[in-house]
């Protein structure tokens, strides 16, 4: 019994033993001979697809890549990677084939640029979106002084991508998918962005039209009433005959619009009948129309107003307005008391 | 003229409507408006009813302004002739001719009334308004002239019963048509029934001071009037947009309640009436002691002398008054001057 578990011991050792032996020759192909090129050798640079994700079955991708070569190391072409070779990773072949390869040199004193163009095709696909490489490539140089004895490699590094099935089945649960190639979700604002981007059309345009608003019209209740419009281009006016003859139309304009009906010097009283609020102005309408008497109609009349009549009609317009809105006029000016 | 001598007329014409208003009580409006009338040399439509004083009120003013009063009624029999002369057989048994009504005061006729003239027919209307606008009359183979007189007719309303509507053209010739109504105030209303001096018109008459002015006087000075009151050139637009305003009052907005105003006028206010309308408004400022004419003079007398001339659609002519009234008072509201 001791002796049968002896013989089966053995049996095994020597089984491992041999499977030991003759794995041997795979793991020295795997294991590189050459030393790596030292820094400064190679300077590389790469021009890579201009994503990582969203491939799938039959798509290209092509790398460019360059190579600075400081001599006397020059670049073995011979090691450049062949067209159709299949890769594999861990045995399987990764499904990611060299479709073709295009090399140019530019030799310059001391050093040579390669600029190498390779397209992989991709020949490989899932149900799931699943990571792949495109595989590093290993290129050998020579040190031309040295008589052949110094030949180091300089490995390409790969490039990771993610390929994406032809179609999905079943429901995707993207947030599960914490693929590295994904990068942060983002919500979808376009939507959004077009709304804030209306609505900021929107609020300039109102921004204009109430700027408008403000210099020509009432944007607040019992703004902008007659006797406000009068006051403000009474203000403009010149103190001439001429414009006293405007200021003194706009005022009766303003008295005017306000009453609903023509007002004059025989009809004060059903004027202040009409809008009480300006009661507190008798005096000083029957003053205006004694103004617009002499103005108008007979040159020599005489009228109470004392100072510059235009003053007094800008005055006058200004307490008015105030009445129109609804306010206590200011104070009566001296006119008042003389008249 | 002088600013004196204006002054005096003016205290005169004061002192005549004082006069008057002795004897009629509550008439305040008609006797000023008489008054500018008088001044403005034009002839007057008095409408009023039966008794509310307008025979006394005229014989009260030709008292005060002195000259010749004749008086007529017009009766459907009446003929024009019966205004020129009259016949009859004298005590000699042979036919006889005097003079009608419109002779008998010669050159001083002062105040011709023409009572109910819408009694009278077509004809006489005819005759009248001859009078009216030359102030002559040809009869007996000689030219009678009126330099001084005035027309005062009164027609009623109300009553239409052989009546003679008077045409727009003849309603034209008169410079104003003044309404006559009884006064809505207690006192005055308790007065004139129980003050016996209201009793007797002769007596009534009699208070007034004679020849308060000079009748034969009265033209050249109206002229000085119409001279001396200016009217500048802001009111002569006023004037012209109301007299458009007459003619198409829709134009400026002017409504009269359950009236279409585009079929409403036919014809607005004529050149004659807004120049009648002007000279009363110049006496009217004058009166008021003003150089020139406001708008506030035109308003005092725009009713008076607009109203009768517009011509309406027949549909509206029986509420005549009352929508002549509302259209006028709509455009004075709607007119703006300046």
């Amino acid at each position: 019994m001791k002796l049968n578990f002896i013989k089966k011991l053995i049996a095994m050792l020597t089984l491992m033993l041999a499977t030991l032996v003759l794995t041997l020759p795979a793991i020295a192909l795997e294991i590189p001979d050459i030393p790596d090129a030292k820094d400064g050798v190679v300077t590389f640079k790469s021009i890579e697809p201009d994503h990582r994700v969203g491939y799938t079955v039959g798509d290209i991708l092509t790398r460019t890549l360059f190579l600075e070569v400081k001599k006397p190391f020059i670049l073995i072409e011979e090691s450049l990677p062949i067209v159709g070779y299949e890769k594999r990773y861990k045995g399987q072949i990764t499904g990611i084939e060299l479709r073709s390869i295009t090399h140019e040199k530019d030799e310059h004193s001391a050093f040579v640029i390669h600029k190498i163009k390779v397209s992989y095709q991709i020949f490989t696909n899932s149900v799931v979106a699943k990571p792949a490489i495109l595989p590093a490539e290993f290129l050998r140089l020579i040190n031309v002084n040295s008589h052949g004895k110094d030949v180091v490699r300089y490995r390409i590094p790969s490039y990771e991508i993610a390929i994406s099935p032809l179609s999905i089945f079943g429901a995707v649960k993207i947030e599960a998918d914490m693929s590295d190639f994904r990068g942060p979700l983002l919500l979808n604002a376009h939507d959004e962005t077009q709304q804030l981007k209306v609505a900021l059309v929107i609020l300039g345009l109102s921004l204009l039209g109430l700027l408008y608003i403000v210099g020509t019209h009432a944007w607040l209740p019992r703004m902008g009433g007659p006797f406000a419009r009068a006051f403000k281009s009474l203000r403009k006016l010149p103190s001439t005959q001429q414009g006293l003859q405007l200021a003194v139309s706009q005022v009766h304009k303003a008295i005017n619009t306000t009453s609903g009906q023509s007002v004059f010097g025989d009809t004060i009283d059903l004027f202040l009948a009409k809008k009480p609020s300006f009661s507190g102005l008798k005096i000083e309408l029957e003053q205006f129309f004694g103004l617009s008497r002499q103005v108008f109609f007979e040159s020599s009349a005489a009228h109470s107003i004392q100072g510059d009549p235009l003053k007094w009609l800008q005055s006058f317009a200004k307490r008015c307005r105030d009445c129109e809105r609804g306010l206590t006029p200011e104070a009566l000016n001296t006119n008042k008391a003389k008249a | 003229m002088s600013d004196r001598q204006l002054a005096d007329w003016r205290n005169h014409a004061l002192a005549l409507e004082t006069e008057v208003n002795k004897v009629v009580v509550g008439q305040q409006k008609p006797i000023r408006l008489i008054t500018t009338a008088i001044f403005a040399r034009g002839h007057v439509l008095l409408e009023g009813d039966v008794g509310v004083g307008k025979t006394t009120l005229l014989r009260a003013f030709t008292r005060g302004i002195g000259g010749g009063y004749q008086r007529i009624e017009g009766t459907i029999d009446l003929m024009p002739n019966d205004l020129v002369y009259h016949t009859y057989l004298g005590e000699d048994g042979k036919p006889h001719v005097s003079a009608g009504p419109l002779l008998m005061s010669g050159e001083n006729l002062s105040v011709f009334f023409f009572n109910e003239i819408n009694r009278a027919r077509p004809q006489v209307h005819s005759l009248l308004l001859r009078v009216m606008a030359e102030r002559t009359l040809t009869a007996f183979n000689k030219e009678h002239y009126f330099p001084h007189m005035i027309v005062f007719a009164d027609r009623n309303q109300v009553e239409k019963e052989e009546t003679f509507e008077i045409p727009s053209a003849a309603r034209d010739r008169f410079m104003m048509e003044i309404p006559i109504v009884v006064p809505n105030d207690d006192a005055i209303m308790q007065s004139l029934v129980f003050d016996t001096k209201f009793h007797n018109v002769d007596a009534l008459v009699d208070m007034v001071n004679k020849d308060v002015l000079e009748f034969n006087q009265l033209n050249e000075f109206s002229s000085e009037v119409q001279q001396s009151v200016t009217a500048s050139e802001t009111l002569q637009k006023y004037a012209l947009n109301l007299w458009k305003a007459t003619k198409v009052p829709t134009d400026y907005g002017v409504k009269v309640s359950g009236v279409d105003m585009n079929r409403l006028v036919l014809a607005g206010a004529s050149p004659r009436g807004m120049s009648m309308m002007l000279r009363a408004a110049r006496v009217n400022a004058w009166l008021n002691e003003r150089t020139a004419v406001l708008p506030d003079d035109i308003h005092a007398v725009l009713h008076e002398t607009l109203a009768h001339r517009l011509v309406f659609s027949p549909v509206y002519e029986m509420r005549r008054t009352e929508i002549a009234r509302e259209m006028l008072a709509g455009i004075v509201n709607a007119v703006a001057a300046p």
